[in-house]
């Protein structure tokens, strides 16, 4: 059943949530959208186009401590890190819900990453349906949709006088606000958008390792992490044990197949050291390793990278150049 | 854009591709949004007709140099962006032999962001006088006459008068938003240590954490780096996707540098940098 609830009535649910979750909400920092923890409903921002960092920062943090290590009368613990409170994400996007649900699958697969799974244990998602496709979107063709419910608690559908709220999971249900009324209105159709063919991608992925193209793509690749980052689905990560001031602590940060020294092995060999490998890695992950493993492509379709790439390195053309150079060999 | 401008940037790539000066030009062409651009590298004389070139082209291309160590390259070359290769060219990093350079007049960038593009001028334009590259081998299109249209060093005055503690809290505040993601390192010409301090284990000078205080460590020894090499590009905070604002750093040590040593970075291809050299009558006043 679909509720219907004016923008008053979010801010004050918004406002509810708050006194028992930490609310995730996209914020306005200078001239970005950013996922933030927030202490107030008036901070929320409605209406925007992908945030400039992914919702995935809640449940992989860019930065996060897994356990401290504490001495007492000579004996030695190592004391994990809590994750205290529920929290609510709220008006997330269904591609960023994909995201998550992409991540899910390496995180919560036994043996499970503990700190991940306490915190998607402890968050439920609030979605909020894209009413405008930007033209670096492309969900529908990566398994999701501006209208799809699938991967959250309860979905927001922005009509003209409020939001039709449509509950999916029991979850959702327990988060409900009192008294919203039903919405017997029409539910607006989806924006469209451009489809990208992804036919046989894996296919060609498998018969493409070798081929001079990603050395030619790499040509202009700079090697920074942006596309890494601000990815709903790039999940590498760095430890390292820290020891400041009798202070002993096991740090994770966010880390890409892109830095230098990411394939660099303890004995000195780096197996990736050209350009173009590094740049073929991350495009063999979300598009062949993952789907290998996890069924999915690792790209739900959000544009960031394509949005974000200092030098226009665009996923939708290497999946039409891959199909492309398949063709061409298949044809000669 | 300047058809008989990119048609002679055109000509000149297919020449020297055809007469095998070059085994690569390395230019603009247009992005993928079809708005903007993009660096192009071009192997094949066909593929010249790829090449562009206006207001968008904002990318130094210089940098992609160190990737091809060795080999013949041309390279396109804004005026800006041709201090670079004088940098590369001091410090010994390319050949001068190796690289054939196709200058090109600038009439300033526009700001622009992925399938947009501004009206509005990149800061840095709006205080360059460069009306050609200051080294170049064949210039495009040729001089464009560039009058200053703001004080250089006006915004960095402002921040020098502010107190320490303001500008403390800034900095930290700016670098709070820093993801460590490198681009300001990947895309910047004089950033090409085989191995970076920030990835360096032993001795261990950054940790990994991505938090103020780290971030802050990475962009103050990255600046100071760059101290009397920087050639004001900006490429850095053009790529920064948390919009830090790198140039108020960046241009104060510019700053800085051209009022103690009479030095801009790149202007002359003989002129040593003064961090690179050492006279014994050069007395510090700290050393009194």
């Amino acid at each position: 059943m679909n509720l219907f609830a004016s923008k008053d009535d979010l801010i004050r649910w918004i406002g509810e949530l708050l006194k028992e979750h930490i609310v995730i909400a996209p914020v306005q920092v200078q001239e970005q959208t950013l996922f933030q923890p927030i202490s107030k409903a008036e901070e929320v921002v409605f209406d925007f186009n992908n945030t400039t960092l992914s919702p995935k920062g809640w449940f992989l943090p860019p930065t996060e401590t897994l356990f401290s290590v504490q001495k007492d009368d000579g004996k030695v613990e190592l004391v994990p890190t809590q994750v205290e409170r529920d929290a609510v994400i709220f008006g997330l996007h269904p591609c960023d819900a994909r995201g998550i649900a992409l991540m899910d699958k390496p995180f919560l697969e036994e043996p499970s990453d503990t700190l991940y799974r306490e915190r998607r244990n402890r968050t439920a998602l609030i979605g909020l349906a894209c009413r405008q496709a930007q033209p670096e979107c492309f969900c529908t063709s990566m398994g999701s949709a501006p209208d799809d419910p699938s991967n959250v608690d309860i979905l927001l559908t922005e009509v003209e006088d409020g939001y039709i709220v449509q509950v999916v999971t029991e979850k959702g249900k327990t988060l409900l606000p009192k008294g919203l009324a039903e919405y017997k209105g029409k539910v607006p159709a989806p924006p469209e958008l451009k489809a990208v063919p992804t036919r046989e991608v894996i296919s060609a992925m498998r018969e493409l390792f070798n081929d001079p193209y990603w050395e030619q793509v790499a040509d202009r690749c700079l090697h920074c992490n942006i596309c890494a980052y601000v990815c709903p689905t790039c999940y590498c990560f760095d430890m390292r044990d820290y020891a400041d001031k009798g202070k002993v602590e096991r740090v994770r940060s966010w880390e890409s197949c892109q830095s230098p020294g990411f394939s660099l092995t303890a004995g000195g060999y780096d197996p990736r050291t050209t350009k173009g490998e590094r740049l073929r890695q991350r495009f063999y992950h979300k598009l062949f390793y993952f789907p290998e493993q996890f069924q999915d492509v690792a790209c739900v379709g959000c544009g960031r990278c394509v949005r974000d790439c200092p030098v226009n390195i665009d996923i939708r053309e290497v999946i039409s150049n891959l199909q492309q150079v398949t063709e061409a060999k298949s044809g000669s | 854009m300047d058809k008989e401008l990119i048609q002679q940037i055109r000509d000149k790539a297919r020449n020297l591709l055809e007469e095998g000066t070059v085994e690569g030009v390395i230019g603009y062409e247009r992005a993928s949004d079809g708005v903007t651009s993009r660096p192009l590298f071009v192997y094949n004389p066909s593929d010249t007709e790829r090449l562009i070139y206006d207001e968008t082209c904002a990318h130094n291309l210089v940098k992609y140099l160190l990737d091809k160590k060795g080999k013949k390259m041309a390279v396109v070359v804004k005026p800006c962006d041709s201090r670079a290769i004088n940098l590369l060219l001091n410090e010994g990093q390319i050949e001068r032999d190796n690289v054939f350079i196709i200058g090109v007049g600038c009439p300033g960038m526009v700001e622009t962001n992925w399938n947009h593009k501004s009206e509005t001028l990149q800061a840095k334009c709006r205080t360059c006088q460069l009306s050609k590259p200051v080294v170049y081998d064949f210039l495009a299109g040729g001089e464009i006459e560039r009058q200053a249209e703001e004080e250089t060093y006006s915004d960095i005055t402002e921040e020098e008068a502010k107190s320490v503690a303001t500008r403390r809290g800034f900095w930290l505040e700016q670098f709070g938003h820093c993801i460590r993601c490198y681009a300001c390192r990947q895309v910047c010409p004089g950033c090409y240590c085989p191995v970076c301090f920030a990835e360096r284990l032993d001795p261990l000078w950054l940790g990994i954490r991505i938090a103020p205080e780290e971030n802050d460590m990475w962009q103050t020894i990255r600046s100071f780096h760059l101290a009397g090499r920087c050639i004001g590009c900006n490429e850095c905070e053009r790529v920064c996707p948390v919009g830090i604002p790198l140039s108020l750093l960046n241009r104060k040590l510019e700053k800085d540098v051209k009022e103690l040593f009479a030095f801009q970075a790149g202007l002359d291809p003989e002129e040593k940098p003064p961090f690179a050299t050492f006279k014994k009558e050069e007395v510090m006043e700290f050393e009194k």
